[in-house]
């Protein structure tokens, strides 16, 4: 039975609308996973090599050992963020004659399969074969390994449990978060070393493998701890994680005065507010802000074509992953949308002063970064003006070939549902055109010509804003049909 | 109201439309009855100008509905889920329909005060988004979203769907009372017979996409209906 589950999971997941995207984005997927899996595979086997360069007189698997523990933590964290909780693909098997045992460890044992549990794999495994095996030969060393997988999916059942628990007790999750920050903070203080208690643990297990008990018995509480919660809890609405909260409707009175516009744009707002993957979207564009920290020294500061890149990006990033989806935000409703009063100029309108609101902003923002620089005033004024003169358009002009439906459910790290290539061809011109602007004056050595090119684009698509927006809107009528259509398509 | 003329709309070779004549006039109220697949959401969607036709137009009050959004001021539509904005509250959504065709909150509450035995206290001050709301719930919603600005045109794909016994019988009254207080153009498909007739004065069968039957309501109608559709 557990099997006949688990191959309709492989079935769900197969036929999912991620692989049946098109050549093109399965492409670049595979190219992701070969880079990151051979990442993770180069460093298995030459780790060894590495921590005998930076630390010559230890003993590597002492120093790989010293560093398990930070793993495990920091891999808690990252599992926080980005786990993914199992859970309602259970729904249509709770009518049917199928005990609830089977569904729980159905449930539990699917989650053994995630990347989070297999990457690492890619290389505890390599690092076994390279230092562990040759030191301590093969029979320990498996059950080293064995020590590892069994606190890798120790941290995936405990963290589903916390989780899991958020909604109901969130007063658990704080204590554990507490728990692990504490952790953190007194092995930076000094008063208790992580890496000597890791060490010391690990170093153990090679020499009394009996101790292998240890992390196993640990796996099999923390499976059993969500076993019983999972038990008495399968009732759908009780398994969801979200838990249902009273909303309260609200009005933002200021945007009304602008009429038609103003709702559309509350709309928007609304949109993006009460939507999960919306809202993640943008909180990842806020991090590109911290570009200057990475860029704005030495040897770049002397160019002028990595400075321009990184002003487009930090005033744009938000313009840029939220306009890659236009107008796949609305994609539940266009056909409300487009059977209201609200003519297709209107709608990307509201879109425009949005952009140029959210663009102005991440401007201010990193206005003080110009204390580093005069130059960097400059180049980020240009970005500013070709952003919201130039990009802007372009973004419209790819939007009518978004077709695909958007699920603003869920978030956006690693989310490739409604993701066409045709996302990553338009990324592309919004940063190269630019900087192809750019190039000719940077090799005549005359880059404030080139930055005053590329502002006064900017400056002349400000200046025909209307015009602009008019040609949009008839692009984009043109292709209202074929966007309706695939919107209705759900995946 | 509404000619359509020569409409058809082909998928992949299949004849899914194909209604050479049909005029409506102001005020009348057509039921639209066939199986499933006879293509009466897909007729919908081209008189509302969702999907573009294959061949033919629509024209209402004789301007083609693609060429110009003259339509969207009086008509009113509720065709499936897709037609609600769903992270908003009903009372937000309203608002928003509302402010579109310039009405005042007063207005709003007024124009929702015959929806209310529909309702049945389920709908409003429920504080929470229509996405979570039953589905029938969401459907009361749509109806009356589409009638919020007295629309001289009124366009519902099964409306009675998804509704209990009690809601069905209310939102028929209602239905009947927008068309004779308010002289409504109403098109109306439904799969219950007995429920269409009551609402509509004329009733066209439509299957496989053709237009097999145009009929006044009279004391037979019922009879010859389930006689049709007896196989």
């Amino acid at each position: 039975m557990l099997l006949t589950l688990l191959t309709h999971q492989w079935k769900a997941d197969v036929r999912s609308s991620v692989f049946q995207k098109g050549l093109a984005l399965n492409i670049i997927m595979g190219l992701l996973i070969l880079y990151f899996g051979g990442i993770f595979l180069f460093l298995g086997f030459h780790i060894d090599d590495i921590l005998l360069k930076v630390f010559p007189s230890q003993d590597p698997v002492a120093v790989f050992n010293g560093g398990m523990l930070y793993y495990f933590l920091m891999d808690l964290f990252f599992r926080f963020m980005l786990q993914e909780m199992p859970v309602l693909a259970v729904q249509p098997y709770l009518h049917l004659p199928v005990g609830k045992n089977k569904l729980v460890h159905f449930v539990l044992v699917k989650s053994v399969f995630s990347f989070l549990n297999v990457l690492p794999l890619l290389f505890m495994v390599p690092f076994m074969v390279s230092a562990v095996v040759p030191a301590y030969g093969v029979g320990i060393a498996l059950v080293w390994l064995l020590a590892l997988v069994a606190l890798t999916l120790c941290n995936n059942f405990v963290l589903l449990y916390f989780k899991r628990q958020l909604a109901a007790k969130p007063l658990y999750t704080l204590a554990f978060g507490v728990v692990v920050s504490a952790l953190m903070l007194l092995d930076y203080f000094d008063l208790l070393s992580l890496n000597v208690a890791s060490r010391a643990a690990f170093g153990q297990l090679l020499l009394q493998p009996w101790l292998v008990a240890v992390p196993l018995l640990l796996v099999a509480v923390a499976y059993t701890f969500n076993f019983r919660f999972l038990k008495e809890h399968t009732y759908p609405e009780e398994l969801q994680v979200r838990k249902a909260t009273k909303v309260s409707g609200s009005n933002i009175a200021f945007l009304s005065r602008f009429g038609e516009i103003g709702k559309l744009i509350e709309l928007e707002l609304k949109l993006i507010w009460r939507n999960k993957r919306p809202k993640s979207t943008l909180f990842t564009a806020a991090f590109i802000l911290f570009y200057g920290m990475l860029f704005y020294k030495e040897p770049y500061m002397d160019g002028y074509a990595m400075l321009i890149f990184v002003g487009l990006m930090m005033t744009g990033m938000a313009m840029f992953s939220y306009g890659q989806f236009v107008p796949g935000w609305q994609s539940t409703h266009f056909d409300a949308l487009l059977t209201q009063r609200i003519s297709i100029y209107q709608f990307l309108k509201a879109k425009y002063w949005m952009f140029l609101a959210v663009t102005l902003f991440a401007y201010l923002v990193t206005l003080p970064y110009g204390l580093l620089g005069y130059k960097i005033l400059i180049i980020n004024t240009v970005a500013l003006l070709y952003n919201i003169g130039v990009n802007v358009f372009i973004i419209f002009y790819f939007s009518a070939y978004n077709t695909s439906r958007l699920d603003l459910s869920r978030g956006s790290a690693f989310n490739w549902q409604g993701v066409g290539a045709s996302k990553f061809v338009m990324m592309l011109p919004l940063i190269i055109i630019p900087l192809l602007i750019y190039m000719p004056f940077g090799l005549m050595d005359v880059p404030y010509v080139g930055l005053a090119t590329i502002g006064g684009l900017g400056l002349l698509g400000l200046i025909f804003q209307k015009q602009l927006l008019q040609w949009s809107a008839r692009w984009f009528r043109k292709h209202k049909y074929k966007l309706a259509t695939g919107f209705r398509q759900s995946e | 109201m509404l000619t359509v003329k020569d409409l058809q709309k082909v998928y992949n070779g299949t004849v899914v439309v194909n209604i050479p004549e049909l005029t409506i006039q102001a005020g009348e109220a057509i039921g639209l009855v066939g199986n499933n697949g006879a293509g009466k959401t897909t007729l919908f969607r081209l008189i509302l100008d969702l999907i573009r036709p294959t061949k033919g137009e629509v024209y209402a009050k004789d301007v083609n509905v693609a060429k110009s959004e003259d339509w969207k001021a009086y008509t009113g539509s509720h065709l499936d889920e897709g037609f609600l904005i769903d992270y908003l509250t009903a009372e937000e959504y309203f608002k928003f329909i509302g402010d579109l065709h310039g009405l005042s909150d007063g207005d709003i509450t007024e124009r929702l005060l015959p929806f209310m035995d529909l309702f049945n206290d389920e709908i409003l001050n429920q504080r929470k988004y229509i996405r979570d709301f039953s589905k029938g719930n969401q459907k009361k919603i749509g109806i009356a979203a589409a009638a919020l600005s007295n629309p001289e045109l009124l366009i519902l794909d099964e409306p009675f769907a998804n509704l209990d016994p009690s809601s069905q019988i209310r939102l028929k009254n209602l239905l009947r009372h927008l068309r004779d207080q308010k002289r409504m153009t109403m098109l109306i498909s439904s799969h219950d017979l007995s429920h269409v007739i009551e609402v509509c004065e004329r009733i066209l069968i439509l299957e496989k996409g053709q237009l097999v039957q145009d009929m006044q309501t009279n004391e037979n109608t019922l009879r010859e209906l389930e006689t049709y559709f007896t196989v």
